[in-house]
């Protein structure tokens, strides 16, 4: 813990944030598993309901879906929930961070406290949650005999790719939202068009040809299309999805960080 | 030097009407119409504490103190000008803000130990001591939403002062617990400005500021307007609001109309009510035992045989002091018509310190008619350190004797 503070020769705000982060690294893990902990205090099925709730769910889509639409995709379930479960981790992780510092403001205005730190233990949490989440998706991989393919062991590097990028674009928004009370909403808006417009609950052969451009420029595409070729297919995802799915991480991140940093000392005044 | 405040200024910027949403922002930005109203709620503000140093910031609401804490405990960073701090602070400001109610006494014992800055193996150190000095052992394991109001300030206490901060904000929180407690968070403050720590006070209690201070800052509007001793800052302080008071009573006894203030038949008109020292002169801040002079101008519309006048002094939590007047004194006033002076001396003000009220009134000699009657609107104040009497307890100082000798 460092004890000299001088306002004017500061570090950029970019480097003091990440330091002040480092500093306060206990608090970081105390507000991931106090969140967790708090979780499963108030549900009595407890951590059983983490793993079932993605189960059911996946459960009626695929019923849904496979039933109605008949799409020509083997083990769809499969299919569905490696999307599903990627889709889930940026959609919650982004909304929750941004109502997170909302809540957070009551101590933000109080006492210092570094003000990534909210964000980042928002992705902390969600981050275990996905991994508990890959148990049910094993265990209906054992069951309908879907291989497990070495990918597999290459899927850290996709977590921490899609983890660097929703991080970065939950930093965005929340700055957006601490100024403007409406971007939560518009932000919910976007998020279920979002939904459609990303190879989910469909494969993008059912896209009719001209509309295709879109789903491809959709960042989470990129995300998704890398699990599913880890997991579901079990090959090497292409030149393409790697290089994108490397620099949407790192441009969401780099942007998403400094955007924050810059405005974070408005924050006490705004909140 | 510990703390160093450079030209500190902060600017609040005000839209000057609430622009909450994205698409109106969007839209004025478009046309060019967002209008801030700027406030500045500290301007160019230089000052430097000391190791060890209990430093009061004294002012009315809205004057900048909580901002200047805010500036100095880091959550707001000044607009210009530039702070240096050096050392562990430990803000006493709003006790348990960072408590989460789901989770148990134990839990937020670590949550906000981490919040203050505290690493886990130094929450580990103090931990059973936290538990020992909130005396909360039994009800640690239960989360905080179960505790009173009383338990969630102890242990915000407990955690916040768990380890010896270099400086220390103290936001009017004295007040913590029962009287026991009180006690022991008052010693324990006083144990730690001991061994060295800073301690930055805010208090509306200026007694307070007095007892526990040896300097003192006295804000308005963003502006020093003194700084010292805190004894004197005090006084300057209290000087400036008795002459508040006076001015905003004075606009108050301008007024023709029957108010609450000032009423009456008006057959008789009270004005130009002053009160003097021994040497005459006009003053409104009086030592205990000083001696003082009320002047009131009078004047009679008709013949009026017989009038009273009365004086009355309030203190400022109501309480009634005295009441005389010329009938009760048997100070006869055969007839009046036209104007004149009635004068009230006191030569032994046997108030103690406090703010104090003058009212005065004319009367009809059976008391069936009130001429005039102006409540409670000449303040004055009494303060007592540095005066002929020292003492402190009770209303009034009656000047008694003492006396001893030894019976063998």
């Amino acid at each position: 813990m460092s004890y000299e503070y001088n306002s004017a020769s500061l570090k950029p705000p970019f480097i003091r944030e990440l330091l002040e982060l480092w500093q306060y690294r206990d608090l970081l893990r105390l507000l991931v598993t106090n969140s967790i902990k708090t979780r499963y205090k108030r549900s009595t099925l407890g951590v059983l309901w983490t793993l079932l709730n993605p189960l059911l769910n996946t459960l009626v889509l695929s019923i849904a879906f496979q039933q109605i639409m008949r799409f020509d995709v083997d083990n769809y379930t499969i299919y569905l929930l490696v999307g599903l479960l990627c889709w889930t981790f940026f959609s919650q992780t982004t909304m929750h961070t941004m109502n997170t510092l909302i809540w957070g403001s009551n101590l933000l205005k109080r006492i210092y406290v570094p003000r990534t730190i909210f964000a980042v233990s928002v992705v902390g949490n969600s981050l275990i949650n996905y991994l508990l989440s890959l148990i049910p998706l094993a265990i209906i991989m054992l069951f309908m005999r879907h291989p497990f393919r070495p990918t597999l062991l290459l899927l850290p590097f996709a977590i921490l790719l899609l983890g660097m990028f929703t991080l970065g674009l939950a930093l965005f928004m929340s700055t957006l939202a601490v100024f403007f009370v409406d971007v939560i909403d518009i932000y919910g808006v976007l998020l279920s068009a979002l939904f459609y417009l990303t190879p989910i609950i469909y494969p993008v052969s059912f896209i009719p040809a001209r509309f295709v451009f879109l789903i491809e420029l959709n960042p989470m595409t990129t995300m998704v299309n890398l699990f599913r070729s880890l997991i579901y297919y079990g090959e090497l995802p292409s030149l393409g999805t790697a290089v994108a799915a490397i620099s949407l991480a790192l441009v969401s991140l780099v942007v998403g960080w400094w955007v924050f940093t810059k405005r974070v000392d408005e924050f006490a005044y705004r909140l | 030097m510990l703390i160093q405040l450079s030209g500190v200024s902060v600017r609040y910027r005000v839209p000057q009407e609430r622009i909450p949403s994205l698409k109106e922002y969007a839209i004025r930005w478009i046309k060019g119409q967002i209008n801030y109203q700027e406030l500045w709620a500290l301007r160019n503000i230089d000052l430097e504490i000391r190791r060890g140093e209990v430093f009061g910031i004294i002012g009315p609401n809205g004057a900048g103190k909580s901002t200047l804490l805010k500036v100095v405990s880091r959550v707001l960073r000044p607009t210009q000008g530039n702070l240096r701090v050096r050392g562990r602070i430990s803000p006493l400001l709003e006790l348990g803000a960072g408590f989460d109610p789901e989770l148990t006494g134990r839990e937020n014992i670590y949550l906000n130990g981490a919040i203050l800055g505290y690493s886990l193996t130094e929450i580990n150190a103090s931990f059973e001591q936290i538990v020992e000095f909130a005396g909360l052992r039994e009800f640690i394991d239960a989360p905080v939403r179960t505790y009173s109001s009383g338990m969630y300030a102890r242990l915000g206490f407990s955690v916040a002062t768990a380890r010896r901060p270099d400086i220390l904000i103290v936001d009017e929180i004295l007040g913590v617990g029962d009287a026991e407690f009180q006690t022991k968070s008052f010693e324990r403050i006083q144990q730690f400005q001991g061994e060295g720590t800073t301690i930055l006070l805010v208090s509306h209690s200026l007694d307070q500021v007095k007892e526990m201070c040896s300097r003192a800052i006295w804000l308005d509007r963003g502006e020093i307007l003194a700084s010292g001793a805190a004894d004197s800052v005090v006084d300057l302080y209290l000087q400036h609001m008795t002459q508040v008071e006076k001015d905003r009573l004075r606009e108050v006894a301008k007024q023709t109309t029957d108010t609450p203030k000032i009423w009456g038949s008006r057959k008789i008109r009270l004005s130009n009510i002053t009160l003097y020292n021994q040497d005459g002169q006009e003053q409104t801040i009086f030592h205990t035992g000083d001696s003082l002079l009320l002047q009131m101008d009078y004047d009679a519309r008709e013949e009026i045989q017989n009038p009273v006048f009365g004086v009355a002094i309030h203190r400022q939590d109501g309480t009634h002091i005295t009441g005389p007047n010329t009938a009760l004194a048997n100070f006869e006033i055969p007839v009046v018509l036209g104007k004149g002076k009635i004068t009230y001396r006191i030569s032994y003000l046997p108030v103690l310190e406090g703010l104090y009220y003058f009212s005065v009134a004319a009367v009809k000699h059976d008391d069936t008619e009130m001429y005039e009657y102006h409540d409670r609107l000449y303040p004055f104040r009494v303060i007592n350190r540095e005066g002929p009497v020292q003492e402190i307890y009770g209303l009034v100082s009656l000047a008694g004797e003492w006396s001893h000798q030894k019976i063998n």
